[in-house]
């Protein structure tokens, strides 16, 4: 390519005149820099330095709104307040005269008490931090009482530097009333800055950190927006820069939930102070949730608090043994006790192990199991009984030989199409899957603790104990399910989603989760119990009566290991046979289920059915 | 003549320097302990990439030759995984997490694409009238420069393309062929501008393809070619709705977005502006820490220099870059050999590119691209991919006469 030496000269030539095309178009660029620069720097530079001097243009970003959330008819739940935050802008006090005063007039200012509203180390420590972070604002004081406000707007002449912040807090109108159901907002932590899909954020934005406030965040946030503005020499700002570019912020989008309000506050109140439980109420039909309660109560108010409050209110909800932050409804995990019943009756049924006319070994107060004796929960015995007749009294020996018969794996199947055992995926965070166990996975579960799975374990599980755990929602769900008959349903808050005008954005579709079906044979004999249960004289929920309306239930009182006293269950379901409202009410340690936790189902029951005698 | 030019090492050295002390000072107010600090980074950045320059320089002189095509390679596939799954930062995704560390592929496929292309040029010669001599380096340029334009990243796209350009010219293009050769993309612009500019455009393809004597062909296909992109172009434009055309427009321009980018420029001329001659003095500079907090120690720096060191330290910086580039440049003068050239031209491109476009940003000459300033700004794999450029022209400088 590159044969005689004539043609390498010639290459020789052009790469030297080539670089020195290169060299000079280096040389034309950079003069062009250096006119310019010129131009910026010596011709303009009285009007640029007095640019700068005066430079009071700031960029700022306007918040967009929280959405809100409501009830199903348009109740208000969750809104927002302005809070108040007064801060130090550093920056702007220039000398050393200015900051010793603003310090000292800061020092000055007392409540009408006459105690000191901030204390001079704080203070110190404030304005130490703003020599270092010039361009931050410094907060002094955290969500300010209007008092406190009008007192710095007094002094605002006064006190250069100091800035009030309109910022937008979480309002809970209603108090500890559905607090678990909400969750809580509060500042975004570092690490969770870090996450890609949190890029939008910054750091003091607020973000949701439990229950619908995080299940939709994204849905509640909107979209900042930004302004220019221009500030006075008190660091005030003037409005609004001309010419500059300026964003609305878009408001985050409002949930409307399946929440009943009206529910929801008898739900509240229905559980006698001092008590730990949780009450579930919601539609068979589609999963939408009427009620949600977890006791003791929480007050979500705290997260909105001034910091050093918020502290404390949180290191007592957090270390209170009552364990106030769970949400027992979905995160407690209980003995099903006798409302599984239900499951054993209709494994029974289904798999034609029993027929309506079946009945087993008398009962006299227990049941005699190789070397073991078995109690019945009654013991005087409760004679001979069929499956309607042992639901309703809630006969353990009858239950016994029945589990006998129909074996764990059959129960289990049957367990699992009314959504034991799994979360229902409800659209809250912190659902527990419970416990509905087979016996390879129950070796496997407690071989550390060397239990093996024996043919006695299925007494247990046939009258809800032993190996068995279930959430107050699954309770709701599957005695909704099994009256319903036409299938388990996702269990959910979301109504819908509606954008700041008002507009429907997306309803959420009933999901179906499992069929949650049994023959119609099967189904009409556990309904058969479930109602004698209430209706009967000699049943064991009776309490749960509601003037017209039929109402078909469960009770249950489950022993554990954490006192004395069983944990009290109820499930209902009303109408019967055509089911619009599932309700489970579990109270810990507080007793039996017919006496303790039907009255308040029937409250619930009676509020929906009867509304207008409230 | 193989000794170390002192004069392109001091002023390196020099620019560097200058940069820490940059970047110390806009960092300065961050309340991060030292060894968490971006200047603390900055300096292991250097250190790092000085050390990686040091053995780039000692490497055997047919070591270049022999990895280009796998480096091409693999810069490819790493663009193309981070065009799939790549880390999202600021809306942009650029990043690729390799052990740890965060690096930006498209920084170090500039230095894979510059050997492949100086590889290929160098063995064979391109002519526009036989346009299959132009078929591998267009697709050794296209590629790159698609998966880049597409992460969106148009101002490393365009280095690609100046690269592309500065190589071709140095492989043996006339200027009036690199000007037929960016005449369609030139005609996609100007018609989006003015149909004044751009008839006068296809006009003077027209006049300066005859005044060459180009073969008929050439001429009605770049013709057609120009007349055709630029009528699509307008087609296309027509039919976007509201939306996309903005998006486009803020693609080409980011001034445009609201956002706030057409305020950082105004505030970056008061900042350089308000250094006057000789600056506010080290550490003192307001304007700049005030303003743009997020970007003033990256894309920005040039401004905290403006404002801190006034005219003198804007002149001596610029005179230092173009000592740097021009003693580069010369490094072609010592060897025929077209690899050398080709690899130190395109070099010498990057590094040329990116300062004007960044300084042309600052001053308000240019639209807000996001290219950083070469050894003054911060960043990682931007300092990387600077030193090992360094490397590779004191390694041409060094062994050009071994390589064949």
């Amino acid at each position: 390519m590159f044969s005689t030496s004539q043609e390498t000269e010639n290459q020789r030539h052009e790469m030297n005149l080539k670089s020195l095309v290169f060299v000079c178009v280096c040389a034309m660029a950079f003069t062009l820099l250096i006119i310019r620069l010129l131009q910026l720097q010596y011709f303009e530079y009285e009007n640029n330095l007095k640019r700068a001097e005066e430079n009071r243009i700031r960029p700022v970003t306007i918040k967009a709104s929280r959405g809100y959330i409501l009830d199903r008819n348009g109740v208000v739940l969750v809104r927002n307040r302005p809070s108040y935050q007064v801060s130090l802008r550093y920056n702007n006090l220039k000398t050393k005269e200015m900051r010793d005063s603003v310090f000292n007039r800061l020092l000055k200012i007392t409540y009408s008490n006459g105690k000191r509203l901030l204390d001079s180390s704080s203070l110190a420590f404030s304005f130490e931090r703003g020599k270092w972070q010039k361009f931050r604002l410094q907060r002094l004081i955290e969500d300010a009482s209007p008092e406190i406000v009008a007192l710095f707007e007094e002094h605002s002449e006064e006190l250069p530097g100091i800035e009030i912040l309109v910022e937008s807090r979480r309002d809970y109108p209603f108090g500890s009333h559905g607090a678990h159901i909400f969750g809580y907002t509060s500042e975004i932590s570092e690490t969770e800055l870090e996450l890609p899909e949190n890029e939008h954020y910054v750091m003091g934005d607020r973000i949701g950190k439990k229950g619908l406030e995080l299940s939709y965040e994204k849905e509640f946030r909107g979209e900042n927006g930004s302004k220019f503005v221009e500030v006075n020499a008190m660091g005030r700002e003037m409005g609004a820069v001309e010419g500059m570019p300026f964003i609305e912020p878009v408001s985050g989008n409002a949930l409307v939930t399946t929440i009943d309000w009206k529910l929801q506050q008898v739900a509240e109140t229905a559980i006698p102070d001092g008590l730990k439980g949780a009450i579930v109420a919601l539609n068979p039909r589609n999963g939408e949730i009427y009620a949600m309660v977890s006791r003791p109560p929480l007050d979500p108010n705290i997260f909105s608090l001034e910091k050093r409050e918020l502290h404390k209110a949180w290191a007592s909800v957090a270390l209170d043994t009552a364990k106030p932050l769970t949400n027992r409804a979905i995160s407690g995990v209980y003995p099903p006790a006798s409302v599984f019943k239900l499951i054993t009756a209709a494994a029974g049924l289904e798999y034609n192990v029993i027929t309506e006319h079946s009945k087993y070994k008398t009962c006299l107060g227990g049941y005699k199991f190789g070397n073991r004796y078995a109690k019945c929960w009654n013991a005087r015995g409760h004679g001979v009984l069929n499956v309607v007749g042992a639901l309703r009294e809630s006969c353990d020996v009858f239950f016994y030989q029945l589990g006998l018969d129909v074996g764990n794996k059959r129960i289990s199947e049957i367990g699992r199409r009314f959504g034991l055992g799994s979360a229902l995926g409800v659209d809250i965070p912190g659902e527990r899957s419970g416990l509905l166990i087979d016996s390879a996975t129950y070796e496997k579960w407690f071989e550390r603790r060397g239990w093996k799975w024996s043919s006695g374990e299925i007494l247990n599980i046939a009258i809800g104990q032993g190996a068995l755990l279930i959430t107050p929602l699954q309770q709701a769900a599957m005695a909704g399910s099994i009256a319903w008959g036409k299938g388990l349903y996702k269990p959910h808050f979301l109504k819908e989603i509606r954008n700041p005008e008002g507009e429907v954005l997306r309803k959420f579709a009933p999901e179906k989760i499992s069929e949650g079906k049994i023959s119609d044979k099967a189904r009409d004999l556990v309904l058969k119990g479930m109602d004698e249960v209430v209706n009967s004289p000699h049943g064991t929920g009776r309490r749960a009566i509601v003037h017209g309306v039929k109402v078909g239930g469960k009770t249950g009182s489950a022993e554990n290991p954490h006192g004395d006293k069983t944990h009290a269950w109820f499930a209902a379901v009303a109408p019967l046979e055509a089911p619009e409202i599932a309700i489970s009410v579990v109270l810990e340690n507080a007793g039996g289920g017919g006496a303790m936790a039907a009255p308040i189902a029937q409250k619930i029951l009676d509020a929906y059915f009867n509304p207008e005698v409230k | 003549m193989k000794r170390l030019d002192w004069l392109f090492m001091i002023s390196l050295f020099a620019l560097i320097g200058i940069g820490l002390a940059l970047v110390y000072s806009a960092t300065s107010n961050s309340d991060l302990i030292w060894y968490k600090t971006d200047w603390f980074k900055q300096v292991i950045h250097f250190t790092a990439g000085s050390l990686i320059a040091g053995i780039i320089v000692f490497m055997p002189a047919t070591f270049w030759r022999n990895i280009a095509w796998i480096t091409y390679v693999v810069a490819i596939i790493a663009l193309v995984i981070v065009a799939g799954s790549g880390h999202i930062s600021k809306g942009a995704g650029r990043w690729l997490d390799v052990g740890g560390f965060r690096l930006q592929p498209s920084e170090f496929s500039k230095i894979a694409y510059l050997l492949a292309n100086s590889l290929w040029l160098s063995k064979n010669r391109i002519s526009i009238e036989q346009p299959k001599t132009l078929i591998v380096p267009g697709l050794l340029f296209i590629v790159p420069f698609l998966l880049v334009l597409k992460q969106p990243n148009l101002s490393t796209a365009l280095v690609f393309t100046a690269m592309a350009i500065v190589q071709f010219y140095w492989a043996g293009f006339r200027m009036v062929d690199l000007f037929l050769l960016i005449s369609p993309v030139a005609s996609i612009i100007f018609s989006a501008i003015s149909p004044l500019y751009w008839n006068l455009l296809i006009i003077s393809v027209f006049f300066v393809s005859i005044k060459f004597k180009f073969p008929l062909w050439i001429i009605i296909f770049v013709m057609a070619l120009d007349i055709g992109s630029g009528y699509a172009s307008q087609m296309a434009w027509n039919s976007m709705k509201d939306h996309q055309r903005s998006r486009i427009l803020t693609f080409l321009d980011p001034m445009r977005d609201p956002k706030g980018e057409g305020y950082q420029v105004i505030q970056s001329q008061v900042a350089i502006g308000s250094g006057g001659m000789f600056g506010k003095g080290f550490g003192e500079g307001s304007q700049v820490n005030l303003s743009f907090l997020p970007e003033e120690h990256t894309d920005f720096i040039f401004s905290v220099l403006g404002e801190q060191f006034g005219f003198v330290g804007t002149f001596v910086v610029l005179v230092l870059f173009f000592i740097l580039l021009w003693r580069g440049i010369m490094i072609c003068r010592l060897y025929e050999n077209r690899f050398v050239n080709l690899v130190v031209a395109g070099a010498c491109t990057i590094l040329f590119f990116h300062t004007f476009v960044n300084v042309a940003m600052t001053v308000g000459l240019m639209p807000v691209t996001g290219l950083p300033l070469p050894f003054l700004s911060y960043g990682g794999s931007f300092v990387l991919t600077c030193m090992i450029l360094i490397g590779l022209m004191l390694n041409m400088r060094l062994k050009g006469k071994d390589i064949i």
